[in-house]
């Protein structure tokens, strides 16, 4: 039974909208992602039996995603947050503080502790019951049963294996089921498996005819069918089983299958055997967790907390030397003879003596790691995403109404100083947008358009071509042609009308796209896979030939009538065989049969397979036809080539039997499939070529221009040709003409001829020989020119084939240091993995930051392989956004979301880092210094409550203020003066400069609060004389201390508002109300009425005024001599609009740059290659193409299980509101 | 409702929110908007002043710094000048020979301690003059020590036997000590009778040196001292056991600890002039211990200003910051006009000082 797992390559099947079985290749066990195990054997399903199958005891269908229960909360939820070292560490120390070793009281430390702990269990126990509500209405939610001959309501929960139900129109598919049947014809049924896979374009699934009648309930009572099939796996795509019904046995496949998650649409309803339940259903077994990330500051914090953990055990082993050789016999006041209640000042012993000491003084010092510091980075980071990032008008994109998303809140300052990105191309630099633009029938080519490609280049050559807009009347989307000599069906008149007509067929024919609507040609519209296809039908209507409906058997197309122009009819095509596409084959047939009983075989794919297979002769169309598809390649055009072939029945049955044996089989059965098809798609006949026009992203040279300047490095990896990539890369300003490019490429005479003899192992070790050869020379050469004096920027060019030889262990070295000195960098025609492995390559390899950026599923690999993870959002498929960590809508969104959010977050998390270290260090120290007074015996200087206090109340707020409010300059300054990111790529707030700095100014700091709260507290403070006591002091000093550390952030500020002077002031001033109530009512407390005593003193106040402007003292000549000597650059930029008010709400009606999407397109195009380039630009995307080609070379790419190829059509339909805000 | 795969894979993924399974209206295509909405907040557009530390500002904080530094340095400065303070160490003074014998003396109870030290006044005292007695390297801020008290035993007269945290001094014979703990037991008992050269006796008044708020709240004028100094150990003074603690105010400010090794606590005050030239003759009796931990011992006559007893430290670092300051002001300025810096000159931006350089 194990060889039923027909584990596929990509997900072409899963958006085939055509009822017939689908034909893929079977390719090797590649997949990305993990493979889950699965079970032995089989599982047979009893329909309609539950007694039967409740022998089997299959899972309930309740499910539960939640973390914890109610018993299992707190143990669970406490050993997650003990799982940080922090949290850990102030256990051990609160735990330490219970013994008598301790010189703090418990609450020192028990008190902070348990508050972080609360708040992050709070934040688990809301997000947890989130997630329970969210399961609840899940499980609770109602779906018809079968029983007893009527369909009962019953809740999802209660449903079980084998159960008969009923989905209606829009509802949700309880469990994974077998489709039976359906209301509408043939047993047809479609669904949106939005929710799986992001796709919004319509699947057909349809029932298999035995089982079409059980549609009533009664009827559906009668059904006792057995279901044999695989047991559950998170492959969506795959399914092998068998329904055995009145002992026959009839295949099942994907095809039956209704999946939990999906819903039905424009069906009434279906009725479906229930087979996988709960957690077994496929959308369950594919949910997995995503790996955290961790921002490289954290990690850097790390590193810190370590050091401070350092210092701690200096401080400590200082303090306990100290006290071992203090204790003394002759304080005879201590009566250190006497052991009272421990050993811990015991002179005969001092090693005892010391040990003891070290506990001691870890417990009193224990604040020098800042308790509160992880949840308060957390608290601001997760405001800065949920209301900055989240909330930000600059990058909504009103088109499709996506707002930007921070899908986790840990990266956000990792935004700050990303140094490589690396970017998909399609849907992320260009639209996706397909429009039909030109064409060729017969040798002749038409369309009248001018690309923008074309446009440069024409005026680069001082040609200025006027635009034409919108002269032509018939354009909508995906259809951008003019040219008068086949509009309005004038291609009657042209030399070849009959190659026109097959050309307009096989447009309406040969494709797998759904209509949906009335059927009008105004009115309806085109689900498809790829936008290529939709703009190809498009084509098709507005050249007369409308297809307005398709069942599975029939395509129904309003012609306009060959003789009379004017006059349409309807023409039925049968639908005998749909050849699917797939990466492999690239192309797609279909078989059909007109009325009169003609068989034609309509092909449409790339032109190299296209050509392989035309039969011989006329060979002058060929070469005509092949000298106008790379002139559109050359103008950036996307290609495919259509040809025909007249099949005689006989040829047909023999073949179709081949082809029924080969979707019958269960093994391979893609393979096959394809062998089967090759048969067939020989001999075509061409009937000529369409190019399309894949458009650019708004923005998006600008963009890529800015970051340029930001220092950021982008690099393009993409499954595209060579030839397209570059003039893609060109047009994003990412190439240009004064570049030193290197090309590495496998498309070379030498590396075909190789390939030509066939030989698999001589290829191999060809092409790494001249891969290897051609890196060492281009690195040469980028050595030479780096060093050099010309300061010439270079480029680097290479495709998948090569990659996969330049990542092999032994070149990867070179390559990485080749391609850091290039500025920009293409890979076409990679695989995700590559795309993967690129990204991997850098960031270990160059320890630099990395994001990647994407669309698609294939760029999945590259998006989690990256520090931080971009997906496009709005417009395809979920799946990137799914593994990313942020999604914007546009790609040019980048520049808010990296030089606006990533920079202030990352300055704005430096400063709060550093902040508490400074302030805990600095509160530390003074104890140490008060250490040494007391002849080390870890007497503490403050009270135990100032000290709980310190770190969650008097300096709590001000913080968290600056990590959400600070920033140096505005946003549209950040975007005017991109270099300032630069300082976030050098890390040059958060370095150990910095914190040596910090270190020597808390040092300072203390030096000065200790030393003048106690030299000037010697004498009677009092006119009455009196003297103050060790808690009087300790407040004073405190007082100075809380009022010091708060003015000092105040300093670091660059803007104040509102907020800063509130926060500062109520933290101090909270200090004042606290030490007021807390003196007057612990009688019993050393503190008692100290701040009463002490503001009768004049001593206070001199003191309160005195320490911390010279404790300040220094930071400010640091600040004002560095301003002033040392500038950064964001302070001139300060100063330079240090007069300009800040605009508030201005920029929100324009979006991110001034000039419109047309100009900047023009400007972009301004600078294209002068080189010519021949290439053909076939059309299909083709993200596939990578694990085939993988195969060929025995690699085995592991594929994640939703590695949907397939590209959704764009659908403007507006989704229904799907993110709800946990 | 929905079983969205995306809403286990990750708590932050939006969760969708559909109508409910089968729910009429889960089709419709509900227009509403995603647009956030606009607000200064999470545009992050408060309105917020922009301090830049411009060279003018550097040198006006400092002279600010300079003007409010310098008087108050001057007024700390002379009221600490008019304070008039007469320090005696007298522990060698009034008992010789080697440290083991000093020991020896001070511990026999038998031994006359009674010693007499004359003092020279220079200057003026006004009333009330202040008499402190100074220890010196006795660790009153030790842990062992700072801890060994009961204020909860202090206070009331039920909690008697509240005495754990006063090890080891907690009992003696079984009983507990009322005042228990180190800090009680070492109780300072050194005594000083002054009076003039011309034998006018300076009456030193002993009441209202210990804070208010500790004879008030912190000791109980119901608990009476017991059991006190009756262990084998005698650390320092008795107390009489017929009067409150809250009326022994020796008691109550040795107990108030303080804060360094060196220490001044107030012994009485006396409120009568004394005038320059006049001696004090001193009669004290040395019966405190500090001999073997090599303490010294001090009498301090001091008077007092606004700002208390003789310190010069607030006002010379008044003067000092004040000083400095205005040095620094100086220097800015100097720099200032030789070499000025340019607000906002782009020139100075990095990128601009090094083309083409990243």
């Amino acid at each position: 039974m194990k060889g039923w797992r027909g584990s596929r390559q990509g997900g072409d099947s899963a958006s085939s909208p055509v009822a017939v079985e689908r034909s893929l290749t079977s390719s090797s066990s590649i997949r990305l992602g993990r493979v889950q195990p699965q079970a032995p054997g089989h599982r047979t399903v009893f329909c309609n039996d539950r007694d039967a199958n409740h022998l089997a005891k299959y899972k309930g269908n309740a499910v539960s995603t939640t973390k914890y229960n109610v018993i299992t909360f707190l143990p669970k939820g406490l050993y997650e947050q003990f799982r940080r070292v922090a949290n850990l560490y102030f256990l051990t120390i609160s735990c330490l503080s219970f013994t008598p070793v301790s010189p703090v009281s418990p609450i020192t430390n028990v008190i902070p502790l348990s508050l972080v702990l609360f708040v992050s269990l709070v934040k688990e126990a809301f997000e947890d019951w989130k997630r329970l509500q969210n399961d609840m209405t899940i499980n609770n939610s109602c779906v018809d049963v079968l029983q007893e001959q009527r369909w009962e309501s019953i809740p999802w929960k209660k449903l079980q294996v084998g159960d008969i139900v009923r989905v209606k129109q829009d509802g949700f598919f309880p469990a994974d089921l077998l489709l039976l049947a359906s209301t509408n014809p043939d047993g047809v049924c479609y669904t949106e498996t939005a929710n799986l896979d992001g796709e919004t374009n319509l699947k057909i699934r349809k029932a298999l005819e035995k089982t079409w009648d059980y549609v009533a309930p009664e009827k559906a009572s009668e059904f006792k069918g057995e279901i044999q099939c695989e047991q559950p796996n998170n492959s969506l795509y795959t399914f092998t089983g068998n329904l055995i019904l009145q002992k026959q046995t009839i295949p099942i496949g994907p095809n039956q299958i209704l999946l939990r998650g999906c819903n039905l649409r424009n069906t009434e309803y279906i009725v479906g055997a229930v087979i996988f339940t709960g957690h077994e259903t496929k959308v369950m077994m594919n949910a997995m967790n995503v790996p955290s990330k961790r921002s490289t500051l954290e990690r850097k914090l790390d590193k810190v907390i370590a050091t401070l953990f350092g210092v701690l055990l200096c401080m400590c082993l200082i303090g306990a030397i100290g006290s071992a050789v203090f204790v003394n016999k002759k304080y005879h006041y201590l009566e250190l003879w006497i052991s009272g209640d421990s050993q811990q000042f015991n002179p005969r012993n001092r090693f005892v003596v010391f040990v003891l000491s070290i506990f001691t003084l870890i417990t009193l010092y224990s604040p020098i790691i800042p308790i509160s510091l992880y949840v308060s980075i957390e608290m601001i980071k997760f405001i800065q995403s949920t209301k900055f990032i989240n909330n930000d008008l600059h990058m909504y994109h009103s088109e499709t109404n996506t707002p930007a998303l921070a899908r986790t809140s840990n990266l956000n300052e990792e935004l700050g100083q990303v140094e490589y990105i690396f970017s998909d191309k399609t849907g992320t630099l260009t639209r996706n947008l397909m429009e039909f633009f030109k064409c060729s029938i017969g040798g002749e080519t038409y369309g009248t358009g001018v690309t923008e490609i074309e446009m440069g280049a024409a005026r680069r050559n001082g040609l200025n071509i006027k635009e034409k807009t919108a002269s032509n009347t018939a354009r909508e989307k995906g259809f951008n042609f003019d040219d008068a000599r086949l509009m309005h069906g004038a291609w009657r008149n042209e030399p070849n009308p009959d190659m026109c007509k097959e050309f307009f067929r096989c447009l309406a024919i040969c494709h797998t796209v759904l209509p949906e609507g009335e059927e009008t040609p105004e009115k309806l519209r085109y689900q498809a896979a790829s936008p290529d296809e939709a703009a190809l039908v498009t084509a098709a209507k507005n050249f007369g030939f409308f297809f307005y409906r398709r069942t599975p058997t029939m395509i129904y197309v309003r012609e306009s009538h060959v003789e009379k122009i004017g006059k349409v009819q309807d023409v039925t095509y049968e639908i005998l065989n749909v050849l699917e596409f797939n990466s492999t084959r690239k192309r797609q047939s279909v078989v059909c049969r007109y009325g009169d009983g003609r068989l034609v075989l309509y092909c449409k794919g790339a032109d190299t397979v296209i050509y392989e297979r035309l039969a011989s002769g006329n060979d002058e169309l060929k070469k005509i036809s092949r000298e106008q598809l790379e002139q559109y390649g050359e103008a950036g055009l996307r290609t495919l080539c259509l040809a025909y072939r007249n099949l005689s029945p006989e040829t047909y049955e023999s073949w179709n039997e081949k082809f029924i044996q080969a979707k019958s089989s269960l093994r391979d059965r893609e393979r096959k499939l394809d062998e089967v098809a090759e048969l067939i798609e020989k001999d075509l006949t061409l009937i000529g070529c369409t190019a399309i026009e894949d458009k650019l992203q708004e923005g998006v040279p600008s963009c890529i221009e800015t970051l340029s300047r930001a220092g950021i490095k982008i690099w393009v990896l993409t499954g595209d040709k060579l030839e397209t990539a570059i003039n893609i890369a060109y047009a994003c300003k990412l190439i240009n003409n004064d570049m030193k490019q290197f090309v590495i490429s496998s498309e070379t005479d030498a590396i075909r001829e190789v390939e030509s003899r066939g030989d698999q192992v001589e290829i191999a070790q060809f092409i790494r020989e001249t891969v290897k050869n051609e890196l060492q020379k281009c690195h040469e050469e980028a050595q030479h020119i780096v060093h050099g004096s010309t300061g010439q920027k270079l480029s680097l060019l290479i495709d998948g084939k090569c990659l996969m030889y330049a990542l092999d262990p032994n070149l990867r070295s070179t390559l990485l240091s080749l391609s850091l000195s290039c500025s920009s960098v293409v890979c076409c025609r990679v695989s995700p993995l590559q795309k993967a492995q690129v990204t991997r390559l850098v960031r270990k390899g160059a320890n630099k930051i990395t994001l990647s950026i994407g669309d698609g599923a294939n760029d999945v690999g590259m998006i989690q392989a990256a520090h931080v993870g971009v997906g496009i959002s709005g417009m395809e498929g979920m799946q990137a956004v799914m593994a990313s960590d942020f999604a914007i809508a546009q790609f040019r969104f980048l520049t808010d979301l990296l030089l606006v959010h990533g920079r202030w977050s990352y300055l704005r998390l430096c400063k709060v880092v550093s902040y508490f270290f400074y302030k805990n260090l600095t509160f530390t120290l003074t104890q140490f210094w008060y250490t040494f007074q007391t002849g080390y015996s870890g007497q503490r200087f403050y009270d135990d409550w100032f000290q709980s206090l310190y770190n969650v109340i008097f300096t709590a707020l001000p913080v968290i203020i600056v990590g959400l409010l600070d920033k140096d300059v505005n946003a549209s300054l950040s975007k005017k003066y991109p270099q300032l990111y630069k300082q976030g790529i050098d890390n040059a707030f958060f370095n150990w400069k910095v914190v040596g700095t910090l270190a020597c100014f808390s040092v300072y700091q203390s030096v000065i609060v200790y030393n003048f709260a106690i030299a000037s507290s010697t004498t009677g403070l009092t006119s009455a004389g009196k003297i103050l006591g060790v808690w009087d002091i300790s407040t004073a000093a405190f007082t100075c201390l809380v009022i010091t550390v708060n003015l000092r952030l105040l300093m670091m500020c660059n803007t104040v508002t509102r907020w800063h002077s509130i926060s500062v002031g109520g933290s101090i001033l909270a200090w004042f109300i606290f030490i007021f109530i807390y003196s007057l009512v612990f009688v019993n407390k050393g503190t008692y009425f100290t701040i009463y005593v002490l503001m009768s003193t004049a001593y206070l106040y001199l003191l309160a005024i005195l320490v911390p402007i010279v404790a300040l003292l220094g930071d400010f000549l640091y600040q004002g001599a560095q301003r002033w000597f040392y500038p950064y650059d964001y302070q001139i930029v300060q100063e330079i609009h240090r007069h300009e008010p800040e605009s508030i709400g201005a920029g929100l009606l324009e979006v991110g740059n001034q000039l419109t999407p047309e100009e900047e397109r023009r400007y972009a195009f301004a600078l294209l290659p002068r080189e010519r380039s021949k290439h053909t630009g076939f059309a299909f995307d083709s993200p596939g193409y990578e694990s085939f080609f993988a195969t060929q070379q025995g690699v085995s790419a592991p594929q994640k299980p939703w590695d949907v190829i397939r590209r959704a059509s764009m659908k403007p339909k507006s989704k229904s509101p799907r993110t709800s805000r946990h | 409702m929905n079983s969205n795969p995306a809403t286990p894979m990750n708590p932050h993924a939006p969760s969708s929110s559909f109508g409910g399974a089968g729910s009429p209206d889960s089709n419709a295509p509900r227009r509403n908007s995603k647009r956030p909405k606009y607000s200064r907040f999470t545009q992050q557009e408060l309105p917020a002043c922009k301090p830049i530390l411009t060279p003018k500002w550097v040198i006006s904080a400092f002279m600010l710094v300079t003007i409010v530094f310098i008087p108050i340095g001057v007024a700390s400065l002379l009221a600490s000048r008019d304070v008039v303070e007469i320090i005696d160490r007298y522990d060698n003074a009034c008992l010789q020979g080697t440290k083991s014998q000093k020991v020896q003396s001070i511990q026999d109870p038998t031994r006359n301690k009674t010693c007499v030290r004359r003092l020279t006044v220079t200057k003026r005292m006004k009333q009330p003059i202040y008499v402190y007695y100074q220890l010196d390297n006795y660790y009153q801020n030790h842990r062992r020590y700072v801890k060994s008290r009961s204020d909860q035993q202090l206070r009331n007269r039920g909690d008697e036997n509240e005495t754990s945290t006063c090890k080891p001094e907690h009992e003696a014979n079984g009983m507990s000590i009322v005042p228990c703990g180190l800090v009680a037991w070492s109780l300072f008992n050194d005594t000083y009778s002054l009076s003039t050269g011309n034998n006018r006796t300076l009456t030193i008044n002993k009441r209202d040196i210990s804070w208010k708020s500790d004879r008030d709240e912190k000791f109980g004028s119901d608990v009476f001292p017991k059991n006190f100094q009756n262990g084998s150990l005698i650390g320092g003074g008795s107390l009489n056991e017929s009067i409150p603690l809250n009326e022994q105010e020796d008691l109550i400010v040795w107990m108030r600890t303080a804060a360094l090794p060196t220490f001044r606590k107030l012994y009485g005050k006396i409120e009568q002039d004394i005038e320059a030239g006049e001696t004090i003759n001193v009669v004290l009796e040395n019966r405190y211990n500090t001999y073997s931990f090599s303490g010294k011992k001090k009498l301090v006559l001091s008077t007092s200003s606004w700002l208390g007893g003789k310190n010069n430290f607030i006002g010379i670092a008044y003067l000092a910051v004040g000083g400095l300051c205005f040095l620094l002001a100086t220097t800015f300025t100097v720099i200032y006009f030789v070499k000025p810096r340019h607000l906002g000159d782009p020139s100075y931006l990095s990128w601009n000082r090094n083309p083409g350089g990243h």
